[in-house]
């Protein structure tokens, strides 16, 4: 299963993902698998527990072992898998984001909060949603540098898996990372 | 930003002059920029940048995941969106929700609410959290907590009530007691009988840990969290995998087949149930997997053997309870365990039944079923339990060969009275209510399919159970009531008889069993709406079940109230009366103690008395009634309104509409606050309202309600639903009543619309909804057109009911109405007389539509000229007159 196939001529909307997974049930249910995760992920930073801490790799590879067996990823390498799942994370984060701004502006019924031990980055969400359209004007100049940072970024693929899945060598990625890094960063800081 | 051939310039001369020296980077670029002054700018700035740390980049998703999950999905929850119960504080939080400690103002009760969060996210979060609420509204167990109530909050968010359970997990509870060995697996065996519960309603676990299985304050067990349970029925299907997939386990307790995302069944409940009776003997986890990665833990899961509990224990804290139980002992309970997590699915215990028999030989010190078949695993057993001086070995070869024989009967009885045991554990009239008539009404077509797929499934399962018999009468008799609530009269026919015949061959006449489902499927029979058939089997069940069984059986309690409806349902309340005062008698108790049982047998007797036209007997027996149930349910539980509706009709029936009404506001009140204005069961209490209503004239507010009930029930259910019609057909009513007769025929059309839709042309429910179409042209003096109507409703009954169906009978008293008032009187006479014969077979002779076939009967053969038979109705109606 080689996954050098990825297009990288035109953006991530759609086509790519909706070739792979073949229909919306199956990546409504990496999304909640990814959800769970992700909030496994969040909690376990929360408890401040190196033991238990779990880093994105540990999470795509997880949700690669919970979904690998079933039909549709039956097919996929594990590679092009974490992929999609570094793609769903992504949009798990960015619509939590949204809903998250959403209800700091909107609101106004009574409501009561259980928890205050909470001290949240107020800024998290927002710069969670300037990264995304970022990326997605990156997608427009540079297809291959957006794959890259979604994958390494959100899906936590180290430098060799992402060479092998853009098709490129770790010198390479290396490079693409490190200039997309620094643009995006600037777009954050500009925001 | 920039166009792709900027970009990759802006890349190139940064990658350059990253190679560079910081002070020489603005004059490299100057130089190979010429001109563009704007390109040097930003590419420096992407110099700074690359130099200054601390970007979102640079940081983990983990800690960004915290930000916008954790922080934003801390529900805040608008408080007074939980009905009646009000939160007090956090129980604990997971994956999938929050678990709240609440407190119900008006009883002062606890119960644990759970909501889903982030609903949102995807359907499949939805979808399993609501099935997780379907499993519990199924399961009706002490050791289970139950549903109380479930709705969503405005912003979409789906919300539980359950019971509130405050106990120590398993583990710690034997730790900090110090529980011996019998005394671990006694609470070991009450987990086994509620997993097995879930079994035997198809439903898998699939999260079974220490965890999730709490032990009350007075030792009492409750098995928690059914959020990653699954229904059976579907793991064929091929999508199961990936749902397979979505179970986030607990590697510790997890079966190597979960692991793999294999096929998952009841096998790996007992899987877990091993390992944690493992920990409860050794006092530890057969693998240690805390420093594992997820693909480490599964090769040890699926790899490596466990040490034996028994060896684990000594080297344990736990190595007292190891000396507490002898060598042989700990070679059973190693067996018992290393068996029920055996890594093979098909070589570990086949059924949680067949644990739990072997947790009873154990503790009965006799031979486990799962040890191997050897003579001398027997023989060794028989000397331990009998202390017998069996040393010399002749003697033991005698022995031998009698205790093989012995043991074969000895087992063979012990494994029927387990099987028995459990098959009467299961609750089933209790389940089958929950799941059809409990706060579920809200499930839709769709999961009504789903109900009768797992049905199905179960049938098949239940037909392969050949070799016990016992069980599949137990199986049969369930699955039939079930098909009964479900409609499929037919099915529930087979099942039922199928099921009394195994129990006749297995069991004498008179005992619980064949009483029991003599009783069930007399029950059918009533539903069928044959109630001769019904009543005979009622009777068969009570004399067989009072001369076998002693007089306070529960058994011959449920034979009588069932006696006590069929007599109700032919209308025949003398006996009725009788009978259910009998049941009323049979669940008192000494104290006057209130229970389930003795408020349905009084509201049965109170209903008994109201047909009769005893209203204020009626009214009496139901003012207890509802005194009980206030004192059982609390002041505003849905009991409580169906006991204030039933008032209220006795009152509307005499003519008191006020007074219903006031009956009926209440219990719309407790109705609304209970299930929310926007609930099936708000629409019922509304209906009720609105006939009130229509009677006092009070035209606009009873379509202004009846209105109400409609929308509701249109949005749960759909236009189309059956449900829906029958609020069309109050409306239908009211019409006609105002005189509005345009309306009307478009209510009643818009319900023969809806049958038709629903249930296909073919379903008797037409008949009735055509029938009341043809009633706006009798009001219209239309009678041809009744009279097409009427035949058409007769042709449709004559294809599905049986010939003497009561239904069928009023048809031809009305088609014999419709052609008397066209002069018709040979044929009207004929339908009339028709009617008349299966009517006054199957209802009370003071039914109004035989006292209407009278009438008719009466001028049909007057206008005849057959003065006798005219006499002889005249008679009967005179005779009707006075017993009123």
């Amino acid at each position: 299963m080689a996954p050098r196939n990825i297009p990288t001529t035109h953006g991530l909307e759609g086509g790519e993902l909706g070739a792979i997974v073949a229909d919306r049930r199956t990546l409504d249910h990496l999304f909640s698998v990814t959800y769970e995760e992700l909030r496994r992920l969040a909690s376990s930073v929360r408890r401040d527990d190196p033991g238990v801490s779990l880093s994105p790799t540990a999470l795509v590879n997880e949700a690669w072992l919970k979904l690998a067996s079933s039909p549709p990823f039956a097919l996929t390498s594990r590679l092009h898998f974490k992929r999609i799942a570094a793609r769903a994370m992504r949009q798990v984060l960015i619509e939590a984001a949204r809903r998250r701004n959403a209800g700091k502006r909107g609101g106004g019924a009574p409501l009561v909060t259980f928890d205050d031990a909470l001290e949240q980055k107020p800024s998290d969400s927002e710069d969670l949603l300037t990264l995304d359209a970022a990326l997605e004007q990156l997608a427009q100049v540079n297809p291959r540098q957006a794959i890259m940072v979604e994958s390494r970024f959100f899906g936590g693929l180290d430098v060799a898996e992402t060479a092998e899945l853009l098709g490129v060598s770790e010198a390479t990625v290396l490079r693409d990372w490190r200039a997309a890094r620094a643009w995006l960063s600037r777009e954050l800081r500009a925001s | 930003m920039m166009d792709p051939g900027r970009w990759d310039r802006v890349q190139a001369l940064f990658h350059r002059a990253t190679d560079l020296q910081a002070a020489e980077r603005r004059r490299f670029l100057e130089s190979e920029c010429g001109p563009d002054a704007g390109l040097v700018e930003e590419v420096l700035a992407l110099l700074a940048e690359d130099a200054r740390g601390g970007s979102l980049l640079d940081r983990d998703v983990a800690h960004l995941a915290r930000g916008v999950l954790e922080g934003a999905a801390q529900p805040s929850i608008p408080t007074e969106e939980f009905g009646p119960y009000r939160i007090v504080r956090v129980l604990g939080q997971g994956g999938m929700g929050v678990v709240y400690l609440a407190r119900r103002d008006d009883l002062g009760s606890l119960a644990a609410i759970k909501i889903l969060r982030d609903a949102w996210l995807s359907p499949t979060r939805r979808d399993r959290f609501a099935s997780e609420q379907r499993t519990l509204a199924q399961l009706n167990h002490p050791a289970i907590a139950p549903l109380y109530d479930a709705d969503i909050l405005p912003d979409g968010t789906p919300w539980f009530v359950m019971e509130y359970v405050d106990g120590a997990p398993l583990t710690e509870y034997c730790r900090r007691r110090a529980s011996s060995i019998p005394g671990r697996l006694r609470l070991f065996r009450s987990v086994c009988e509620a997993v097995q519960h879930a079994h035997r309603h198809a439903i898998i676990h699939r999260d079974l840990k220490p965890s999730n299985i709490l032990v009350k304050a007075d030792g009492t067990i409750k098995l928690l969290d059914f959020g990653i349970a699954k229904q059976l029925e579907s793991l064929d299907l091929p999508a199961d995998q990936t749902q397979t997939g979505l179970r986030l386990l607990t590697p510790a307790y997890a079966a190597p087949e979960q692991f793999r995302a294999g096929r998952v069944g009841t096998h790996t409940d007992i899987y877990s149930l091993g390992v944690i009776l493992y920990e409860l003997l050794a006092g530890r986890l057969p693998f240690d997997l805390s420093h594992r990665t997820p693909a480490e833990a599964e090769m040890v899961v699926a790899e490596q053997e466990p040490e034996k509990p028994s060896v684990a224990a000594r080297n344990t804290d736990a190595s007292e309870l190891a000396r507490s139980v002898g060598a042989t002992s700990w070679a059973d309970l190693d067996v018992l365990c290393l068996k029920a997590m055996h890594k093979d699915p098909q070589r570990r215990y086949r059924t949680v039944e067949a644990l739990i028999r072997d947790i009873d030989h154990f503790l009965a010190g006799e031979p486990l079923e799962a040890r191997p078949d050897t003579l001398r695993y027997r023989v060794g057993k028989f000397v331990r339990r009998n202390r017998a001086p069996v040393s010399a070995a002749a003697l033991v070869f005698a022995v031998v060969v009698g205790l093989v024989v012995f043991y074969t009967v000895r087992l063979t009885r012990a494994r029927n009275a387990a099987l028995a045991e459990a098959a009467r554990a299961q609750n089933i009239q209790r389940f089958t209510m929950s799941l059809f008539e409990g706060g579920d009404r809200e499930v839709g077509p769709a999961d009504s399919l789903h109900v009768v797929t797992l049905i199905d499934r179960g049938l098949q399962e239940a037909k392969s159970l050949d070799g016990e018999p016992a069980v599949q009468a137990e199986l049969y008799e369930t699955l039939g009531s079930i098909y009964e609530k479900l409609g499929n009269l037919a099915r529930a026919d087979t099942l039922l008889r199928s099921a009394l015949d195994r129990r006749r061959t297995l069991f004498s006449p008179g005992s619980p069993e064949v009483t029991g489902n003599l009783v069930a499927l007399g029950m059918l029979r009533v539903s069928q709406a044959k109630f001769e058939e019904a009543e005979r089997l009622m009777r068969e069940a009570l004399d067989n079940g009072k001369r076998r069984l002693p007089p306070g059986h529960p058994a011959v309690a449920q034979a009588t109230f069932g006696l006590g409806l069929v007599l109700q349902e032919r209308g025949d309340y003398d006996h009725a009366i009788q009978v259910s005062q009998d049941a009323v008698r049979l669940y008192s108790t000494p104290e006057e103690a209130p229970t389930h049982e003795l408020a349905a047998s009084l509201g049965q007797l109170a209903d008994d008395h109201f047909y009769a036209g005893h209203y204020q007997i009626s009214d009496s027996i139901n003012q207890r009634v509802l005194a009980m149930n206030r004192q059982l349910y609390g002041e505003r539980h849905p009991r409580v309104a169906d006991v204030l509706i039933n008032l209220g009709a006795s009152q509307f029936d005499r003519g008191h509409y006020d007074v219903a009404e006031r009956y009926d506001r209440q219990a719309l009140s407790i109705l609304e606050s209970f299930y929310g204005d926007n609930r099936a069961q708000t629409a019922d209490g509304l209906t009720q309202l609105g006939r009130a209503l229509v009677f006092e004239k009070k035209f606009d507010e009873a379509i202004v309600v009846l209105g109400k009930a409609l929308a509701i029930r249109e949005r749960i259910f759909g236009p189309m639903h059956p449900t829906v019609a029958s609020t069309v057909n109050e409306l239908g009513n009211t019409a006609v009543a105002q005189g509005n007769l345009d309306a009307a025929e478009g209510y009643f059309r818009r319900m023969v619309d809806i049958y038709k839709t629903a249930y296909g042309a073919k379903h008797y429910l037409n008949g009735i909804a055509l029938s009341n179409l043809a009633s706006v042209f009798v009001e219209r003096k239309q009678y041809p057109r009744a009279e097409q109507l009427y035949r058409e409703v007769l042709k449709l009954y004559a294809e599905l009911l049986p010939a003497d169906h009561l239904n069928t009978g009023i048809a031809h008293i009305k088609l014999g109405r419709a052609l008397l008032r066209q002069n018709r009187y040979a044929e009207a006479a004929a339908e009339s007389l028709a009617g008349y014969v299966i009517v006054s077979k199957q209802a009370s002779p003071t039914v109004s539509f035989l006292r209407a076939a009278r009438r008719d009967l009466v001028i049909a053969y007057d206008s005849l000229r057959q003065p006798d038979k005219a006499a002889r109705f005249r008679a009967e109606l005179a005779d009707t007159a006075a017993k009123q």
